[in-house]
C-alpha cells in the first residue's frame, strides 16, 4: 500500500482527471488481491505522462464518459500490460479498462462513435500509415509516439479546434489540418476515425438534412407560354387591387417560403428578410390573378407549372436582378413565337416579379414594353433568333427605349394581348427542359410547389384561412417526411384536411369535457378523459406510463410530480 | 381449492349471465329487424342480425365504461343524464332526441312533484281543517 502511494504522490505534479482516477483506485478499499498489478500498471502510465510539459488542467468529473472523450493512446501503449486483468470483472476493473482502451472520441466529432473500442497502439499506427497511403493525405511526419501522447493529452485545446464544420472540411478535403504542431496527432486520430466512417457513409449525411436528401431531384418541365401568360395576367391585375392585398398575403406566403427551405423548422411567422420578401409576395398575387382572370381550362396546367416557375425563380432570384428590362419584352416575343427558350423566360419571369413588387407602375410599364414587344415579334418573323439574340444578354439599350415608349401606352395594348397570348396558348404544350440558368436544389423548393396549387384555388378566404394552415403545413411535411414513399400533392392536401379536422374535433372535445365539470379551463384531466376515450390510456397503461414512455425529461417532471430537494414536490399535489 | 373452484363457478355463473344479456339482445335487435324489414321490404339475414346484436352488446359495454368515466370525471358517484348527454353528443340527431327526451323528463318530473305538494297540502289543509271543527266543536261546546 505504502509503494502504491508513493507512486500516486509521485504523480501529483500535474493533476489530471486521469491520474485522480488513478489515485482513486490506488488508494481506495479494494477486495481484488490484483491490485498491485494494476498499480504497476499505472505507475508505468504515469511515467509516461509526467514528461509531458503541457498539461491542461481538465475538469475533475469522476465522470467515465467525460474522460473518455479525452485522448487515450497512453493508454494504448499499456494496454498490453493490463490485458492480464480483462478475465476479472470488478467495477475497479472495468473502470480501467475503460480509461486504458476507450477510443477517442470528441463530442465534436460526431463520427468518431463508430470507432471500435480496442485500439492498440501498434495497430494504430499502421492504420493511420495505410490511411494516409489510401486518402492521400498531407499529413506532417508522425511524430515519435511521445508527442503524440503529448498531443493526445491536451483535450481541451483540442475539443477546441476541432469543430463540427472543420470536420466536415476534413472529411471533403481529405483532411488538411494543420493549426498547430499537434495537429498531426489529432489528425491521425481523425484519419483513423475517418478511415472506420467510410464504412458507415450514411452518417455524414446525417449531419445535412436528410429530408432532403431522401428526396431525388425531380425537375417537371415548365411550360413557359402559360408561365408568360400568368406574368401577364398578373401585372394586368396588378394595375386594379392596389397594395391592400399584398401585405397580408406576403407575410403569409412568406411563411411558406422559409418552412419549405427547412422542412424541419418551426414556422416562422415574425421574420421579415428582405431576400424572400418580394417573391412570395408576387407570386402569390400571380397564383391569384392567374386564377381569376383565366378563364380556359389551362388553368389546371398552369397552376401545376405557376408554382414550380416561382419556385425556380426563388432559388436563381440573386441573378438575375440586373437584367430585367432587357429579357422581359424579349420573353413575351418568345412566349408568342416558340417555347424553347425555358432559361430565359425564367429569368424574365423573375424579374419580371421583382419589378412587379417593387412599384405598380414599373409592372405596368413591363407589362406594356412586354405586349409591344410580343406584338412586334409578331409582325417579325424568326422568334427563336430573337430570344437567343436576347438570350445573350444584350445590355439595357433597347429595353431603355421600350421602356420609354412604354409609359405612353394603354392597358387596352395590354388586354388585347393577353386574349391573343390566351388563344394562343394551347399551342405551347411541349414541355421545355428545365432551364440551365435557373439550375438550383429543387428539392427544397418541390415543398412549395405543392403546397401553392391549394393557395392558389381559393383567394378569396385566403388571407383568413392561411394562418391556422401555416400550422398544419409542419405537420403535413412530417407527414411527408416519416412516410416509406413519395406523396401526391393531392394525398398531401387530403392529409392536411384530415389533420384539421382532427384537431377541430379534439378541441371541441376538450372543451366540452371541462364543460362537463364545471370548468373553464382545459387542465390535464380532461387530456386524460380524452386519451381514454382514444384508447391510449385503459386500466393496463396509465397516463403516467405513457408521459414516461414517450415525453423528454423536461415535460416528465412537470407533469408528474417529482420530489425534489428540501422535501418539495413539483408539480405540487 | 375451495377459491379457485367458487372462482371458477363465479366465473361461469357471470359467463352463462353474459350469454343470457348476450341471447336477449339479440332478441331485441332480431324483433326490431323484423319490423324495420316489413316496413322496407327488404329481409334481413340471420347473420346480419347476429353481428348487430354483437356490435350492440360491445358498444353497451364501451357506453358504461364511459359513462362512468364523466361521472367520475364531474366528481360525481351517479351517472346523470348529463353524462348521457355527453356520451351522445356525437351523431346530431341523437343528441337531438336525448335532450328533447330529457326535457320531457323533467317536465313531468315537475308536473309529479307540483302533484305531490299540491297532496300534501290538501292533507294539510285536511289536518287542519278537522282540527279547527274539532278546535271549534271544543269551542263550541
Amino acid at each position: 500500500m505504502a509503494e502504491t502511494m508513493a507512486e500516486s504522490y509521485n504523480r501529483e505534479s500535474e493533476p489530471t482527471t486521469r491520474t485522480l482516477l488513478r489515485r482513486v483506485l490506488d488508494t481506495a478499499d479494494t477486495r481484488t488481491p490484483r491490485r498491485r498489478r494494476s498499480a504497476r500498471v499505472s505507475a508505468q502510465k504515469a511515467l509516461l505522462e509526467t514528461p509531458s510539459s503541457r498539461r491542461l488542467s481538465s475538469p475533475t468529473k469522476m465522470n467515465v464518459r467525460r474522460r473518455s472523450h479525452r485522448a487515450r493512446s497512453i493508454g494504448r501503449l499499456a494496454h498490453v500490460h493490463t490485458s492480464g486483468n480483462l478475465e476479472e470483472q470488478t467495477p475497479r476493473t472495468l473502470l480501467k479498462n475503460i480509461l486504458l482502451t476507450a477510443p477517442e472520441s470528441s463530442i465534436m466529432m460526431p463520427e468518431s462513435v463508430v470507432k471500435p473500442v480496442p485500439t492498440p497502439q501498434v495497430v494504430q499506427s499502421s492504420r493511420r500509415e495505410s490511411s494516409r497511403g489510401s486518402l492521400e493525405l498531407q499529413l506532417p511526419e508522425l511524430e515519435p509516439p511521445t508527442t503524440l501522447a503529448l498531443g493526445l493529452l491536451a483535450p481541451g485545446r483540442r475539443k477546441q479546434r476541432l469543430r463540427l464544420s472543420v470536420f466536415q472540411q476534413g472529411m471533403d478535403q481529405g483532411l488538411p489540418l494543420s493549426q498547430e504542431p499537434r495537429g498531426n496527432a489529432s489528425a491521425s486520430s481523425l484519419t483513423s476515425s475517418l478511415n472506420l466512417t467510410f464504412a458507415t457513409p450514411l452518417q455524414p449525411q446525417s449531419v445535412q438534412r436528410p429530408g432532403l436528401a431522401r428526396r431525388p431531384p425531380t425537375r417537371r418541365a415548365v411550360d413557359v407560354g402559360a408561365f408568360l401568360q400568368d406574368l401577364r395576367d398578373t401585372s394586368l391585375a396588378l394595375a386594379s387591387p392596389g397594395d391592400s392585398l399584398r401585405t397580408p398575403v406576403a407575410t403569409l406566403q412568406m411563411d411558406t417560403v422559409l418552412e419549405d427551405t427547412q422542412p424541419f423548422s418551426q414556422p416562422l411567422v415574425g421574420r421579415s428578410p428582405s431576400v424572400y420578401h418580394s417573391l412570395p409576395c408576387t407570386e402569390a398575387e400571380d397564383a391569384e390573378r392567374a386564377v381569376s382572370h383565366r378563364t380556359q381550362s389551362s388553368g389546371p396546367r398552369l397552376q401545376n407549372h405557376n408554382p414550380r416557375k416561382p419556385a425556380q425563380l426563388l432559388a436563381a432570384k440573386a441573378k438575375k436582378v440586373d437584367a430585367l428590362a432587357v429579357s422581359f419584352p424579349n420573353n413575351s416575343s418568345a412566349i408568342s413565337g416558340e417555347d424553347g427558350v425555358e432559361p430565359l423566360q425564367d429569368g424574365v419571369g423573375e424579374e419580371a416579379e421583382e419589378r412587379m413588387e417593387e412599384g405598380l407602375s414599373v409592372s405596368k410599364v413591363m407589362d406594356t414594353t412586354g405586349t409591344q414587344g410580343s406584338v412586334r415579334t409578331e409582325k417579325s418573323k424568326g422568334y427563336r433568333e430573337m430570344t437567343e439574340a436576347v438570350e445573350a444578354k444584350e445590355p439595357e439599350g433597347s429595353s431603355g427605349d421600350e421602356d420609354i415608349s412604354g409609359r405612353t401606352a394603354s392597358t387596352e395594348l395590354a388586354s388585347s394581348t393577353t386574349e391573343f397570348l390566351q388563344a394562343r396558348r394551347p399551342q405551347f404544350l411541349e414541355p421545355a427542359p428545365p432551364p440551365s440558368t435557373a439550375v438550383l436544389s429543387s428539392e427544397p423548393l418541390e415543398p412549395l410547389s405543392t403546397r401553392l396549387p391549394p393557395r392558389a384555388r381559393t383567394p378569396g378566404p385566403r388571407p383568413r384561412q392561411d394562418p391556422h394552415k401555416t400550422g398544419l403545413s409542419h405537420y403535413v411535411k412530417l407527414f411527408s417526411f416519416y412516410s416509406k414513399m413519395p406523396m401526391e400533392k393531392a394525398a398531401l392536401e387530403m392529409v392536411e384536411k384530415c389533420l384539421d379536422k382532427y384537431f377541430q374535433h379534439l378541441c371541441d372535445d376538450l372543451e366540452v369535457f371541462a364543460a362537463h365539470a364545471g370548468r373553464k379551463t382545459v387542465r390535464p384531466e380532461d387530456l386524460e378523459l380524452l386519451m381514454r376515450r382514444q384508447g391510449l390510456v385503459n386500466d393496463q397503461v396509465s397516463l403516467h406510463v405513457l408521459v414516461e414512455r414517450h415525453l423528454p425529461l423536461e415535460y416528465r417532471q412537470l407533469l408528474i410530480p417529482c420530489a425534489f430537494s428540501g422535501n418539495s414536490v413539483f408539480p405540487a399535489q | 381449492m375451495e377459491e379457485e373452484e367458487e372462482g371458477s363457478g363465479e366465473e361461469q355463473q357471470r359467463f352463462s349471465y353474459r350469454q343470457r344479456l348476450k341471447a336477449a339482445v339479440h332478441y331485441t335487435v332480431g324483433c326490431l329487424c323484423e319490423e324495420v324489414a316489413s316496413d322496407r321490404g327488404m329481409p334481413f339475414s340471420k347473420q346480419t342480425i347476429a353481428a348487430i346484436s354483437e356490435l350492440t352488446f360491445r358498444q353497451c359495454e364501451t357506453f358504461a365504461k364511459d359513462l362512468e368515466m364523466f361521472a367520475r370525471h364531474a366528481k360525481r358517484s351517479t351517472i346523470n343524464t348529463e353524462d348521457v348527454k355527453l356520451l351522445a353528443r356525437r351523431s346530431n340527431s341523437l343528441l337531438k332526441y336525448i335532450t328533447e327526451k330529457t326535457e320531457e323528463l323533467a317536465q313531468f318530473n315537475t308536473e309529479q312533484k307540483a302533484k305531490k305538494k299540491k297532496k300534501l297540502e290538501d292533507d294539510n289543509t285536511k289536518s287542519v281543517v278537522p282540527a279547527e271543527a274539532a278546535a271549534a266543536e271544543k269551542d263550541g261546546s
